[in-house]
């Protein structure tokens, strides 16, 4: 018996009507589809690693598939955080032409000379796929797309030669006479932290450098990760301008770029914010982040009379130059030796 | 009112009145008596044409906000153009035109007029900062190369 393929539907923040209408209709077709599992959970982002929701997504070995309102990076770079691993499947659905992908090259070229954390991670050889609702849109689509991958997913799976009989039942399933739905109820609260985008990250070590609110730290592999993501102060998206590789992504953040957008879209439209009065994005994250110090009833990172200053003053700094005791030398002795 | 005056971009003609202020993010700026320093606020004719139609205009917050001089408050899409927005001045920012978020078209229509974008009430000195409609021309003439230069590189990225 084949397995019917997984399908999350990670319902949104937004009470537009029209928004719960499409995850609605949606979840209704898959429900009748005997090829497919769905299953209701709310919003992936404000989803605590430890809850219900996360229990059955890390219980699942196979391939699934998650539809939610973030970018196809924020969804999977969650995921991930979350104990959730898998390699990042193909999806077909909303994706762009391929006319900008001469010039495309040309920037993979250059990407492809960087080491990326995630050519370091052990990742398990299944797919997630994430879709994202667009809205408007039509509910079928979405069917569609979730039919396509099932079978390409099925294809992949199949070793030896397919029971052509159960590959047709497959292929030409009845809709079931009555709609199987799950649903995980959970409570989740509004969350804001940084998601980092692995295949992007380089472990250069600017954000945790940057952020004075204890929100980043390294695992034990020496990596970069998320460690106090409620740390995290609301509306603050300060840490993604500082990423030399636009590897740190706020999902819920208006700024598509900042949200998880792919780097190819956008590419028809004229960006103006530079005439319009755009700060340099180092400006810009420095003041946002002393903003947020300010909320919190800190002092603001001193200005060494250096508009770009970012990190904090050496401290005690009557002690620099002075010479050196016997503790200080032991200490120095200590780092030679190289533990 | 005295005519305005005119920033040839190119082929076409860019009206700047002269019966108020303007900043150098290309945005007016007028008060209103009877609202004290409150300043309102809206799109140049060389914005508007570099947007063409505007279809969506989002603000980052709701007003009433505090707001300091180049933060980033909104975003704006237009056919041919998006763009972050960022204030003008420091400030707190009053209002924000309700008609336009529900129809952004009003900027195309009545850019100098019923299209305005929102209310700043600037904190000290942050007025003297405007320019005259005079030297917000010369302005334009110097941004005038760069403008075309950012386009420009765009569309052959």
């Amino acid at each position: 018996m084949i397995k019917p393929l997984n399908v999350f539907v990670s319902s949104g923040l937004s009470h537009h009507p029209d928004k719960r209408q499409i995850e609605q209709s949606v979840t209704d077709l898959l429900a009748l589809d005997p090829r497919v599992k769905v299953t209701m959970i709310p919003n992936l982002y404000d989803l605590r690693p430890d809850g219900d929701a996360y229990s059955q997504l890390k219980a699942l070995d196979d391939d699934f598939i998650v539809i939610s309102w973030m970018f196809q990076r924020a969804a999977h770079w969650i995921l991930d955080r979350n104990g959730v691993l898998g390699q990042t499947g193909e999806v077909e659905f909303g994706a762009e032409e391929d006319e900008d992908a001469d010039e495309l090259e040309e920037d993979v070229l250059e990407e492809e000379e960087k080491q990326r954390v995630v050519d370091t991670l052990d990742i398990p050889d299944r797919s997630i796929y994430c879709l994202q609702f667009q809205h408007p849109s039509d509910a079928q689509h979405y069917v569609n797309e979730v039919v396509r991958i099932a079978e390409s997913s099925l294809m992949q799976w199949i070793s030896g030669t397919p029971d052509q009989s159960q590959l047709d039942r497959f292929l030409n399933a009845e809709q079931r006479n009555e709609p199987e739905l799950n649903a995980v109820e959970e409570k989740a609260g509004r969350r804001w932290y940084p998601v980092i985008d692995f295949s992007r990250c380089t472990n250069c070590m600017e954000c945790i450098d940057f952020c004075l609110f204890g929100v980043y730290g390294v695992d034990t592999q020496e990596t970069i990760l998320v460690e106090q993501p409620d740390n995290c102060r609301k509306g603050c998206p300060a840490c993604s301008r500082v990423c030399p590789e636009n590897a740190i992504v706020f999902p819920q953040h208006k700024s598509p770029a900042i949200a998880g957008a792919p780097a190819e879209t956008g590419g028809l439209k004229i960006d103006l914010s530079l005439l319009f009065g755009a700060p340099d994005a180092q400006e810009a994250a420095a003041r946002e982040r002393d903003e947020q110090l300010m909320l919190a009833g800190r002092s603001p990172v001193e200005e060494s009379g250096n508009a770009q200053a970012i990190s904090m003053e050496p401290r005690q700094v009557q002690n620099v130059g002075a010479d050196k005791d016997d503790l200080d030398q032991l200490i120095d002795g200590l780092d030679s030796l190289d533990l | 009112m005295t005519q305005p005056l005119v920033f040839m971009m190119g082929e076409f003609p860019a009206e700047i009145p002269t019966d108020r202020q303007y900043a150098k993010n290309h945005m007016w700026a007028m008060s209103d008596p009877s609202l004290s320093s409150t300043n309102r606020f809206g799109f140049t004719a060389y914005a508007v044409r570099l947007l063409q139609d505007v279809y969506f205009l989002d603000w980052h917050f709701d007003a009433p906000a505090p707001v300091s001089e180049q933060q980033e408050i909104g975003s704006v899409e237009s056919k041919k153009a998006e763009s972050s927005l960022y204030s003008p001045l420091s400030g707190e920012i009053s209002t924000f035109n309700a008609q336009l978020l529900a129809d952004p078209s009003g900027i195309n229509v009545d850019k100098y007029g019923e299209g305005w974008l929102f209310e700043i009430q600037p904190s000290d000195n942050q007025a003297e900062t405007l320019l005259s409609a005079e030297q917000y021309v010369d302005h334009l003439a110097d941004v005038w190369v760069i403008t075309q230069r950012t386009i420009k590189g765009q569309l052959n990225d």
